[in-house]
């Protein structure tokens, strides 16, 4: 039973972090090197890894998707902390539109002039902030989306999680909220309605008892007498 | 439209949070209302008085301020997807 609850935690830990990892923003410093625009067929595989089209437009199976080409900066612990090497990185750039995930961006074309305007070659490297949200995945052709591109002096910044620090507070009260909402729940509504349960269930054993007792008795008027 | 689902499904779970959150909110001051009258409840105080007084005690909070501050569930999410929205969508 333990090793089965164990198990149930850790996938439940495993999915979690997961999909907060692959929606909350995470910044890359990287040299944008060039922009393209491929044309896709979504296949039932990676059609989940993709956001819709742009917001005015309508969706269908195979579009072109904006690409932004970098080579970023290398890092360990989810950016925290950075690292010499350099490897090449590929954003998508498309429209979450209003539902999910919830960054509502609209602007997929300004952000793709914006990658455009600061593409760099090397000698005279233009350091970006990229922001994203997703994975990369070589497999099954997989992309994060660049949500914003800010750009910067070096590539030696320090990049502070503003957002991430507050949601992760607010998740912490969330949950404390909720835990105090169920204390009270069971205090006031559960337990005095399972302690008024239990006295119905007492009288209902009682009068059974009775009854039985009158059964029985019917019944040992026609045994033998002793 | 994408917008429009936003709005109604948001809507619905918002009211979820909101009742969850009034029934909390109720629930503590009743429970607050009831130890107060066990600390100091008048001299040969009855059943009847005990409940005039938690009556009237949840009366004045349904006036008050508190019931109201609720209803920034609905406000602060909107004022989010607002601020979203600009910080996305500015260059």
């Amino acid at each position: 039973m333990r090793y089965v609850r164990n198990t149930v935690r850790v996938l439940l830990v495993v999915i979690v972090g997961g999909l907060l990892h692959y929606v909350l923003p995470q910044h890359d410093v990287v040299r944008i090197t060039s922009t393209e625009v491929i044309r896709m067929d979504f296949s039932s595989v990676n059609r989940l890894f993709f956001a819709q089209p742009d917001s005015g437009s309508t969706n269908l199976t195979t579009r072109d998707i904006r690409l932004i080409n970098t080579t970023r900066k290398q890092t360990f612990l989810f950016g925290f902390i950075p690292r010499d090497s350099e490897k090449v990185m590929v954003y998508r750039n498309e429209d979450t539109g209003w539902i999910w995930p919830p960054y509502f961006k609209f602007d997929s074309s300004d952000l793709q002039a914006e990658a455009s305007a600061n593409v760099s070659g090397p000698g005279a490297e233009q350091w970006v902030v990229l922001t994203h949200y997703g994975w990369r995945n070589r497999f099954f052709t997989v992309y994060p989306n660049a949500i914003g591109v800010r750009p910067i002096d070096g590539p030696d910044v320090r990049i502070i999680p503003w957002f991430n620090i507050f949601f992760f507070i607010f998740l912490g009260v969330a949950a404390l909220f909720v835990r105090a909402m169920w204390r009270q729940l069971r205090e006031r509504t559960i337990d005095p309605a399972i302690a008024d349960a239990g006295q119905a269930w007492d009288r209902v054993d009682e009068r059974a008892d009775q009854a039985k007792g009158r059964v029985s008795r019917w019944l040992g008027s026609w045994r033998k007498k002793k | 439209m994408g917008l429009v689902r936003l709005v109604f499904f948001g809507f619905l779970a918002l009211s979820v949070v909101y009742l969850a959150i009034s029934v909390y909110s109720r629930s503590v001051r009743r429970e607050k209302l009831e130890k107060s009258w066990e600390e100091d409840k008048p001299e040969g105080a009855d059943a009847e008085a005990r409940a005039t007084y938690l009556r009237d005690g949840m009366k004045k909070y349904q006036n008050g301020i508190r019931p109201r501050l609720i209803l920034l569930v609905y406000v602060i999410p909107a004022a989010l997807v607002i601020a979203a929205l600009v910080f996305t969508n500015s260059n």
